[in-house]
């Protein structure tokens, strides 16, 4: 401390400001280095392994990815992969709504009953919900025999192994989902604002699309990200309902991981998904700070 | 009961950025005195407090108990009890175990701090409570067990942050004498925060009152409250009735006659203790219960009276003075008749008017 | 006594809106409910392959999982994994997240997300990345491995849950203790971490239930000393097909429940979800 003195030095007795606090930054470091060390490395080595390994040798260092966007059949599975999360986004949406609206405006105290009845299948795994529409669902399954019985369908079908389950399935475990984040955001919009625009002549149906709907906007996008991200990043629905029918991303995975071992390709196609998932949350965020509807 | 020690703050300055938040004070409490520090939101009052407790390091100067300097101390060091605004009493203990927190704290044994926490309970009043949990007591309550848990441990000085902020106002008031009577019965050196000059007043030995990070002016309450340095203080305890005018002629010794401003018209007699020279433009503040209603007279300050607010104690007049902006207020305890035509004069004894320091 | 005038009673308007709306999200219950309590029913089926309505009651099911060493196998595994990534991720996000609640400085905001980040990753890539990693270390397929991928992927529900139950505590109640005499590390233990207990379970509790249940992450360790039980029903499944999964699920089930109402004993379920 020989350089020339500032100011603060020549004063005397100039302390360095430091209001009582119980914490200190060094407390974060235990976790910054764990997650250094087993979050940032292995993810960053993930993209090194992509670009480096296997056939990049001969082809470039982008050959998985140009394989994984220019081949047919993997683009497909790419668009495949959007269709189903945006489909099941969408089918979330418009079943959520109306059960979050009602949990807000109606439920009063079965609010908490139905938060409970929502959260409460986190109890249960996913294997085990998953089975369960097997178990409704299967040609001999609960449903299947109901159907039969009321004469709707003439001989027992199985509709285990179609698309329709796997959205059945998908939006069985991601709807809760979407309807907790509406709910949260509707909850702290002013029943009042409805009020007054009932009162200034609105319809119900027209107070609901110009006040109410708008205003819920930050949990609907909050939602469907969510619902969105996670559909992405699954596959445990579509390997046991699809009957092979829907191949997205996260199941190719799976497969090329228990099967072909070509350990770049899959690496590129898991930087692929994440991908996918950084920018569904940078839209997110930018939707957030400009959506102005928070103020 | 340890012997009282007085507090002293050494040029202690602060700021936060580009605010400065407290501008160097020097002040002494004495022992046993309380001191209140008495201002708006904002003046640093709170900050000097913080300061003494330890929470906030001060930029320059130092903070000595007794003739301990503590200025480098952390808070659990420095031998201090303090009641918080919102009380801040642990909502996972019972009423005992917030009491007995310091003992604890202190290695005290189990039986001992029972024993004390009770005595100290009994001090407030509350000895039934002991097993309660916090949020089965009232406000009043809690404030009690706030000021036991503070003095528990027999601490050198109290800090009283708006003990009494949270409180409805018939709570307030008996609270302030309780409060008070505690105090002077244990002698301890203690410091009042308080945004309520009546708590200010009624409570403390001596006032500080401050506005933007400065000491504007203490002393006894009485003497403030007489005697206030400038406008922001005349308005700030009490009610003020604010007047400019220009010094005519000096007609004794502490004796000048002053013409009032504008069309307000008149001369009226001052007595003050400033310096004052002929010409001088000055503020003039009359308390309204110094404040005399009587027939107009030539000459005279005259107003007209806009309304009258029965307040209980007292009646309120609020009166326009013609050329003044701002209402004039009158207290009085009786009811007045006031002519038809709701013009009344104004006058007040010439040791009534106080000359302000700061200038029109 | 009088009998005071019986009021004129005005007819409630009838809300059918609300109505239709009300039935619409029973029915929704009902879907959220339904293939949990068919698995359930279906456990204790007699038949040997999914029928209904089911022919008779039985527990055969029950004991076939005692019998089936894998299942056991894996269930104690998924518990030791989820109960130590727990503590683990406990002991490293609650002082981080004490430590970053209060700080308004840009940097403190920055961390905070970043210790929220591995929520956001898809689990499978986490799972594929850290097992190269951790192979390229030479503990690839291991306990160890097993536990520092879940503990990668609880710390953010502890963070998360610390950080606000955190925020949401006044200031003035660590000040009170620490001019009552109390050290950094007295405030800490005494007042703090007290304080902040409901989160740390709520964020535990969601921790070890993520756990429990996260197969994307798990099966990439996967040995005969490692798999989880969801890892071990999947490859059961793909085999057969029979009411020994609806029983190992409704085991599974009832573990959670029960370590949801110890939770609810101990602090209140109310306390845990708000």
């Amino acid at each position: 401390m020989t350089a020339a003195p500032t100011p603060a030095a020549i004063e005397p007795a100039a302390r360095r400001s430091r209001p009582y606090r119980l914490a200190s930054w060094s407390w974060t470091l235990p976790v910054l280095l764990f997650l250094g060390f087993f979050f940032v490395i292995p993810l960053g080595a993930n993209i090194l392994r992509s670009l480096q390994t296997g056939q990049t040798a001969t082809n470039g260092p982008l050959f998985y990815y140009i394989k994984l966007l220019t081949d047919a059949y993997y683009a497909g599975i790419i668009v495949e992969t959007l269709k189903v999360a945006t489909i099941t986004t969408l089918l979330c949406l418009i079943v959520g709504y109306p059960v979050a609206y009602f949990m807000v405006r109606f439920a009063g105290r079965w609010n908490a009953v139905i938060v409970f009845l929502l959260i409460a299948p986190l109890l249960t795994s996913i294997i085990m919900r998953t089975f369960g529409w097997r178990v409704l669902l299967a040609r001999r399954g609960a449903l299947t025999t109901l159907l039969v019985d009321w004469g709707v369908i003439p001989r027992p079908i199985n509709i285990a192994d179609e698309p329709f389950a796997v959205y059945l399935g998908l939006v069985h475990v991601l709807a809760p989902f979407m309807i907790l984040s509406i709910s949260a955001v509707l909850q702290k919009v002013d029943v009042r604002l409805e009020e007054s625009a009932r009162v200034l002549g609105a319809s119900a149906l027209g107070t609901f699309f110009r006040i109410t709907l708008p205003l819920s906007l930050d949990g609907i996008a909050t939602g469907c990200i969510l619902v969105f991200v996670v559909t992405n990043g699954s596959f445990l629905t579509m390997l046991l309902l699809g009957g092979g029918k829907i191949t997205t991303l996260s199941l190719l995975i799976y497969q090329q991981f228990n099967v072909a071992q070509d350990v770049g390709f899959a690496a590129a196609m898991g930087n692929l998904l994440l991908f996918v998932g950084l920018v569904s949350l940078a839209l997110q965020a930018r939707f957030m700070r400009r959506g102005g509807v928070k103020s | 009961m340890t012997s009282a020690v007085p507090l002293h703050l050494h040029g202690i300055s602060k700021s936060f950025g580009a605010v400065q938040a407290l501008h160097p004070m020097t002040q002494t409490i004495e022992g046993s005195e309380m001191l209140a520090l008495l201002g708006p939101s904002g003046c640093g009052k709170t900050t000097t407090l913080r300061i003494i407790a330890g929470f906030e390091t001060p930029d320059h100067g130092s903070v000595v108990i007794g003739s301990c300097d503590v200025t480098e101390l952390p808070p659990n060091k420095r031998d201090l009890g303090m009641v918080f605004q919102n009380y801040s009493l642990f909502p996972h203990m019972t009423v005992g175990e917030n009491v007995a927190f310091g003992l604890k704290m202190q290695g005290i044994t189990a039986a001992e701090r029972t024993q004390r926490a009770r005595e100290m309970l009994a001090l407030v009043r509350l000895t039934q409570h002991e097993d309660r949990r916090i949020h089965q007591l009232s406000g009043g309550q809690q404030q009690r067990i706030a000021l036991a848990r503070a003095l528990v441990t027999n601490p050198s000085t109290l800090l009283l942050d708006e003990p009494l902020g949270a409180l409805d106002k018939n709570l307030r008031e008996s609270m302030q004498f309780e409060l008070r009577a505690i105090q002077q019965r244990l002698g301890i050196t203690s410091i009042l925060v308080t945004h309520d000059q009546e708590e200010a007043l009624t409570m403390s030995n001596r006032v500080a009152v401050m506005c933007d990070g400065q000491v504007i002016q203490v002393g006894r309450p009485a003497d403030i409250y007489e005697r206030p340095r400038n406008r922001f203080v005349a308005e700030f305890l009490g009610t003020a009735n604010i007047v400019a005018g220009t010094v005519t002629a000096q007609t004794a010794e502490r004796r000048w006659d002053v013409a009032l401003t504008g069309e307000a018209g008149g001369s009226v007699p001052v007595q003050s203790d400033a310096t004052l020279t002929t010409g001088d433009t000055i503020l003039l503040a009359v308390r309204p219960e110094r404040l005399e209603l009587g027939p107009v007279r030539a000459g005279g300050l005259r107003a007209r009276v806009q309304d009258v607010v029965f307040r209980g104690s007292y009646f309120a007049y609020e009166l326009r003075v013609h050329g003044q902006d701002r209402p004039f207020f009158h207290y009085s305890q009786t009811r007045k008749d006031i002519p038809a035509d709701g013009m009344v004069g104004l006058r007040w004894q010439p040791d009534n008017a106080i000359v302000l320091e700061d200038r029109p | 006594m009088t009998v005071p005038a019986v009021p004129v009673r005005r007819r409630k308007r009838v809300r059918y809106g609300v109505i239709a709306l009300g039935i619409y999200v029973l029915l929704f219950l009902g879907f959220i409910a339904a293939p949990i309590v068919s698995v359930v029913l279906v456990s204790f089926s007699t038949a040997s392959f999914i029928a209904f309505p089911i022919p008779g009651f039985t527990l055969r099911w029950y004991w076939r999982i005692i019998e089936y060493r894998p299942f056991i196998d894996a269930l104690i595994v998924s518990g030791e994994v989820a109960v130590l990534s727990t503590v683990f991720g406990a002991l490293l996000g609650i002082p981080a997240a004490l430590a970053l609640a209060r700080s308004r400085a840009m940097a403190a905001a920055i961390v905070s997300n970043f210790l929220l980040a591995p929520v956001t990753v898809p689990a499978i890539v986490l799972g594929l990345a850290l097992l190269y990693f951790l192979s390229s270390l030479s503990f690839g397929i291991s306990f160890t491995a097993l536990l520092i991928a879940h503990t990668v992927a609880g710390i953010p529900y502890i963070v998360r849950t610390v950080l606000s139950v955190y925020r949401s505590i006044p200031p003035d109640l660590e000040e009170a203790a620490a001019i009552l005499g109390a050290s950094r590390w007295q405030t800490l233990v005494h007042t703090t971490l007290p304080l902040v207990r409901p989160g740390v379970f709520a964020g535990g509790l969601f921790a070890v239930l993520t756990s429990l249940d996260n197969l994307p992450l798990s099966f990439f360790f996967g040995s005969a000393t490692t798999n989880t039980l969801p890892v071990v029903m999947l490859s059961y499944m793909e085999n057969q097909f029979d009411p020994s999964i609806a029983a190992i699920s409704t085991v599974q089930m009832v573990i959670a429940i029960v370590i949801l109402l110890i939770a609810d004993r101990v602090y209140g379920i109310e306390k845990l979800t708000s």
